[in-house]
C-alpha cells in the first residue's frame, strides 16, 4: 500500500504539469511577432478546398514571416468547431483560422456561434481565391444530361426527384443548389454527404444525378471527361485550362443573376482584438503569399480565380456573402435564428 | 510495364540521401505507431509539415515510409501491453497479448512484423498491376453498402472478441454506436446529446476513447496485481520457429491480403476494419477456432497482414480517383497535391511513372521496416520484464500526453478517464472493449449512410436486399444473428421432429 502511495505522488505531479502546460506556455505575450511557430486551423478534413488553398498559402506565408506556418485540421459541424476552437485560443495571431467564407457566413443564422462572437465584424479577413459552383453530372457516353437544357427539362418533368449530392446543409454545393432552385423555381432532392469527396464519388458512380460542388473539387474529373460541367454559377463563362469553356448559368437561367457569383472564396482570419502589430505582419505576409507563383499556379490548376482581398474590401465581400447565405438558409427553413433579428440586410 | 520509369526510381532510391530519409521516416513511423494515441494519420500529417522544403521525390518517399512504419509499429504495444498503438492493431491485441504473456513476445513481434511486411508488399503489387480495374470497386459502394458494411464490422468484431457469449460483444458494439451519436449529426448539423457542451459538438474523438478503453484498465490492473504478477521472461525472436509459422500460414496470408486491399479501396473504411475482417475470415476458416483469443499465431498473422495490405488498397483510389481510402491516405493525398502532383483521373497521362515510383517506395519501406522493427523489438520486449510499479506510471503519462496532443485539448484527457472507467467496468463484467471502439469508429458512417440511403430511395428499404453487394452483407448479417439465436438448432430439431411424425 505504502509503495503505491509513493508512486502516486510523482505520477500525480507529472499529470498536473501536463494539465498546466498550455496555460503556462501562453502566459507571456510576445512583443515581437512572430517568435514561435504559427498554426492555421483548417476546420475540415485534409484534401478539401479550404485545406488545399490554405496549404498553398501557408507555405508562402511561412517564407515571408520566416517561421513555420503549419496547417492543422480540426473538422466538424460545417467547420464551426475549428472556428470556435480558434476563437477560444488566445487572440495573439499564433492560431489563425482558415475557412471558406460562404460556410463561415452561415454560422450566425445557424446558431453555431451564439454567445461567442457577434458577427463577421469581430474578425479580420484576408481572402485569397474564389472558385465558382459548377453544375456537374456524370460524363461519358451514357451521360444523362449533356446540357443545362437537358437538366432543366428533367427538373420540370420530375420536380423534387432529381438528386443533388452536396457536402451537407450550408456547404458550397448546397448554396449552389439553392441558388439554382431560386432561379428556376424548380425543386430538387438534396442528398447530404460527409464532405465534397464522397459527394463526387456519388456523382461518378451515378448514386446522385448532379454534383453542384465547387469547380476546383472536380476540375480533373472534368478534364478527364469523367464528368460533364453543364454550367458555372457566374455571369460569364469560365475558361478552364485543359478543357472546354464552361457556360455561364445566366445563359440558361437568367433569373439567378442577383445571387451571382456563387461559389466559395477561401481565406484566413483572426479575431478583431488581435494586437495591431500582429495584424500588420499577417497582412504583409498575406499580400506577398497571394501573389506568389505557388498560389498562381495552384489557382490555374484548380479552376479558381485569385481575389487577394484584405481590409475593408474583404469585410464588404463577407458582408455580401452573409446576406445571401443567411437569407437563403432562412428561406429554406434551415436557419435557427432569423437574419432580421441579427441585423443582416436582405440581398438586392 | 515501363522499364525506364522503374530504372529511374531505382536510381533515386539507392542514393544515400534517399536511404537515409527512408530509414529515418520508417523509424519515426514505428515509434509513433507504437505509442498509444499517436496514430498513422498523425504521423503522416506531422511529416507533411516537415517535408515541405524537400524535393518532391524525397518528400513522398518519406511520407510513404512513415505510413508503412506507423501501421506496422502498432503491433508491438498490442502484443506487449495489450494497448494497441493505433486503432489498426486492435485486432492484433486479441491474440498477440496472450502470446506475449506466454513469454513469446519476441516471437509474436517477429511474426507480426513479417506479416506486416508481406501485407504491404501484396498491397504494393496490387497498386502496380491493378490500379485502374480495382478503383472501380470504390464506385460500387453506395450509401446502402456503407451502412451494411459498418453494421457487419461491428457485429463480427463483437462475435470475435466476446469469448463465450457473442451477445456481450454485440452489446458492447451497440454501446459504442450509441456513444458515436453524440455531437452534431452529419445530415442537418443538429447537436445531439451535447447538453450545450461545446466540446461535445464535434462528437467523441476516437483516440482518447481508445486510450481510455485499452490503456486505463491495463494500468489499474497492472498496479493492483503488481505483487501477484510474475515477471515474464524476455524472449528472443526465434527466427526459425517464426519462419515455420509463416510458411504454415500461406493461405491465411493470401486471404488476409486480399481482404486488406479490398477494404482499403472502399473510401472511408481503413486499416482498423481491415484487421478485424481478416482476423474474422481466418477464424471462420480455421479448423481450430477455439484457440483464437488464447494466443493463436494465425490471428496475429491475419490481423497484421490485413491492416498492412490495406495501405496499398487505400492508395488505389487516391491515385486513380483522388479519393482517399482511409484516414492516413487522406493526409497523404493532401501532401501529394501540395507537392504539385495531381492524383486522380489525369495522373496516368500526366505523370505515368508515378504509380511505379510510389510502389517502389512502399516496397523498400516494407523491407526496411522489418529490419528496423526487429531491431527496436530487442529493446521493447524487455518491457515485459519491467516491474508494473515502474512501467505503469510511465505508460499512464504516455497515455495522457498521447490523448492531449491530438487536439491540444484538456477535455480529451477527461474523456480518457471517463472511458477508462467505462473500460474498467466492461472488463470487470467481461464485456470486450474492442467492439465498443469499432462502434465509435463506424457509428457516424452507419448513421449517415443509413439516412442518406433512405433519402435516396425515398424511404424504401428494399435496395438493402436488391443491390448485389448489399444482399451479400445483409445475408451475412442475418445468418450471423440467426446462428447466435440458435435458430439453426431449432430448425434442425423441428425438421427431425416432423420427420419422426411422418
Amino acid at each position: 500500500m505504502s509503495k503505491k502511495l509513493i508512486w502516486s505522488i510523482p505520477a500525480a505531479s507529472v499529470l498536473g504539469l501536463v494539465c498546466l502546460w498550455p496555460q503556462l506556455s501562453m502566459a507571456q505575450a510576445p512583443a515581437k511577432w512572430p517568435t514561435q511557430d504559427i498554426s492555421i486551423v483548417v476546420p475540415y478534413p485534409p484534401g478539401g478546398g479550404t485545406d488545399l488553398t490554405t496549404r498553398a498559402l501557408a507555405e508562402e506565408m511561412g517564407k515571408a514571416l520566416k517561421t513555420n506556418v503549419s496547417v492543422i485540421n480540426q473538422p466538424g459541424a460545417s467547420g464551426s468547431i475549428g472556428t470556435i476552437a480558434v476563437w477560444n485560443k488566445p487572440h495573439n495571431g499564433y492560431t489563425i483560422s482558415a475557412n471558406g467564407l460562404l460556410a463561415f457566413a452561415s454560422y450566425p443564422v445557424r446558431g453555431f456561434t451564439e454567445g461567442l462572437y457577434k458577427d463577421h465584424k469581430d474578425w479580420h479577413f484576408w481572402i485569397a481565391t474564389y472558385s465558382p459552383n459548377a453544375i456537374v453530372t456524370k460524363g461519358g457516353p451514357d451521360a444523362k444530361y449533356k446540357t443545362m437544357a437537358d437538366l432543366l427539362a428533367a427538373l420540370k418533368a420530375k420536380p423534387g426527384e432529381i438528386t443533388f449530392g452536396t457536402a451537407g446543409v450550408g456547404s458550397g454545393g448546397y448554396m449552389g443548389s439553392e441558388v439554382l432552385k431560386m432561379g428556376t423555381k424548380l425543386n430538387y432532392k438534396h442528398i447530404a454527404y460527409q464532405g465534397g469527396a464522397p459527394a463526387i464519388v456519388g456523382g461518378l458512380s451515378g448514386e446522385v444525378d448532379i454534383v453542384p460542388q465547387l469547380l476546383m473539387e472536380m476540375v480533373d474529373h472534368i478534364r478527364a471527361g469523367k464528368m460533364n460541367a453543364l454550367a458555372v454559377l457566374m455571369d460569364k463563362p469560365f475558361k478552364l485550362s485543359g478543357a472546354a469553356d464552361i457556360p455561364a448559368i445566366t445563359d440558361s437561367v437568367p433569373a439567378t443573376k442577383p445571387f451571382l457569383p456563387m461559389g466559395e472564396s477561401f481565406g484566413i482570419m483572426v479575431p478583431k482584438d488581435t494586437p495591431a502589430n500582429v495584424v500588420q505582419a499577417i497582412d504583409a505576409a498575406f499580400k506577398i503569399a497571394v501573389q506568389s507563383e505557388t498560389v498562381k499556379k495552384f489557382a490555374a490548376e484548380k479552376g479558381s480565380i485569385i481575389l487577394a482581398l484584405s481590409g475593408n474590401e474583404a469585410q464588404a465581400h463577407v458582408a455580401k456573402l452573409l446576406s445571401i447565405v443567411s437569407w437563403t438558409l432562412f428561406d429554406a427553413g434551415q436557419a435557427k435564428t432569423s437574419p432580421e433579428t441579427l441585423g443582416i440586410p436582405k440581398v438586392k | 510495364m515501363d522499364w525506364q520509369y522503374f530504372l529511374g526510381v531505382l536510381q533515386f532510391v539507392v542514393q544515400p540521401m534517399s536511404i537515409f530519409t527512408m530509414v529515418l521516416s520508417v523509424f519515426f513511423g514505428l515509434i509513433v505507431g507504437m505509442l498509444p494515441g499517436l496514430t498513422a494519420t498523425m504521423a503522416v500529417a506531422l511529416l507533411t509539415g516537415l517535408t515541405y522544403k524537400l524535393s518532391n521525390e524525397v518528400a513522398i518517399l518519406s511520407l510513404v515510409a512513415v505510413y508503412v512504419g506507423a501501421i506496422s509499429g502498432g503491433c508491438q504495444s498490442a502484443i506487449l501491453m495489450n494497448i494497441p498503438g493505433t486503432p489498426a492493431s486492435a485486432a492484433t491485441a486479441v491474440d498477440g497479448f496472450p502470446i506475449g504473456q506466454r513469454g513469446e513476445g519476441g516471437l509474436g513481434i517477429f511474426i507480426a512484423t513479417a506479416s506486416s511486411c508481406i501485407g504491404t508488399l501484396t498491397g504494393t503489387l496490387c497498386i502496380l498491376l491493378l490500379t485502374p480495374p480495382l478503383a472501380l470497386l470504390a464506385l460500387k459502394f453506395g450509401a446502402f453498402e456503407f451502412f451494411l458494411l459498418a453494421l457487419f464490422g461491428v457485429m463480427i468484431c463483437g462475435q470475435l472478441t466476446a469469448g463465450t457469449d457473442p451477445l456481450k460483444g454485440w452489446i458492447s458494439g451497440i454501446l459504442g454506436l450509441i456513444v458515436s451519436q453524440i455531437g452534431m449529426d452529419g445530415m442537418n448539423a443538429y447537436p445531439r446529446f451535447t447538453f450545450g457542451e461545446i466540446n461535445l459538438m464535434s462528437g467523441i474523438p476516437l483516440i482518447p476513447v481508445m486510450i481510455g478503453l485499452f490503456g486505463f484498465p491495463e494500468i489499474i490492473y497492472g498496479l493492483v496485481s503488481s505483487t501477484a504478477r510474475a515477471q515474464i521472461k524476455t524472449s528472443s525472436l526465434e527466427f526459425k520457429k517464426g519462419f515455420g509459422i509463416m510458411l504454415r500460414n500461406k493461405l491465411n496470408i493470401i486471404r488476409s491480403s486480399a481482404i486488406g486491399v479490398a477494404v482499403g479501396i472502399i473510401p472511408g473504411v481503413g486499416e482498423d476494419v481491415a484487421g478485424w475482417l481478416s482476423y474474422w475470415a481466418e477464424k471462420k476458416s480455421s479448423k481450430t477456432p477455439e484457440i483464437f483469443g488464447k494466443g493463436a499465431y494465425e490471428g496475429v498473422v491475419a490481423a497484421e497482414t490485413g491492416n498492412n495490405a490495406c495501405i496499398g488498397g487505400a492508395l488505389i483510389p487516391v491515385l486513380s480517383l483522388a479519393v482517399p481510402g482511409s484516414a492516413p491516405a487522406a493526409v497523404l493525398l493532401a501532401a501529394l497535391w501540395l507537392h504539385g502532383l495531381r492524383p486522380g483521373p489525369l495522373l496516368m497521362s500526366e505523370s505515368p511513372g508515378f504509380v511505379i515510383d510510389i510502389s517502389v517506395y512502399m516496397a523498400i519501406s516494407a523491407i526496411a521496416m522489418v529490419f528496423l522493427a526487429l531491431l527496436v523489438s530487442k529493446v521493447t520486449v524487455k518491457i515485459l520484464a519491467v516491474k508494473s510499479t515502474i512501467l505503469m506510471p510511465i505508460v499512464y503519462v504516455l497515455c495522457t500526453v498521447g490523448a492531449f496532443v491530438i487536439s491540444n485539448s484538456i477535455f480529451d484527457i477527461y474523456l480518457v478517464f471517463v472511458f477508462g472507467l467505462v473500460g474498467l467496468l466492461l472488463r470487470e463484467m467481461s464485456y470486450p472493449a474492442a467492439p465498443f471502439l469499432l462502434g465509435i469508429i463506424l457509428g457516424p458512417m452507419a448513421d449517415n449512410s443509413l439516412r442518406r440511403a433512405l433519402v435516396l430511395s425515398s424511404g424504401d428499404p428494399s435496395p438493402f436486399f436488391t443491390r448485389p453487394i448489399s444482399l451479400i452483407f445483409a445475408t451475412a448479417i442475418i445468418l450471423m444473428a440467426l446462428s447466435q439465436l440458435n435458430a439453426f438448432g431449432w430448425l434442425r430439431k423441428w425438421l427431425v421432429h416432423s420427420e419422426l411424425k411422418e
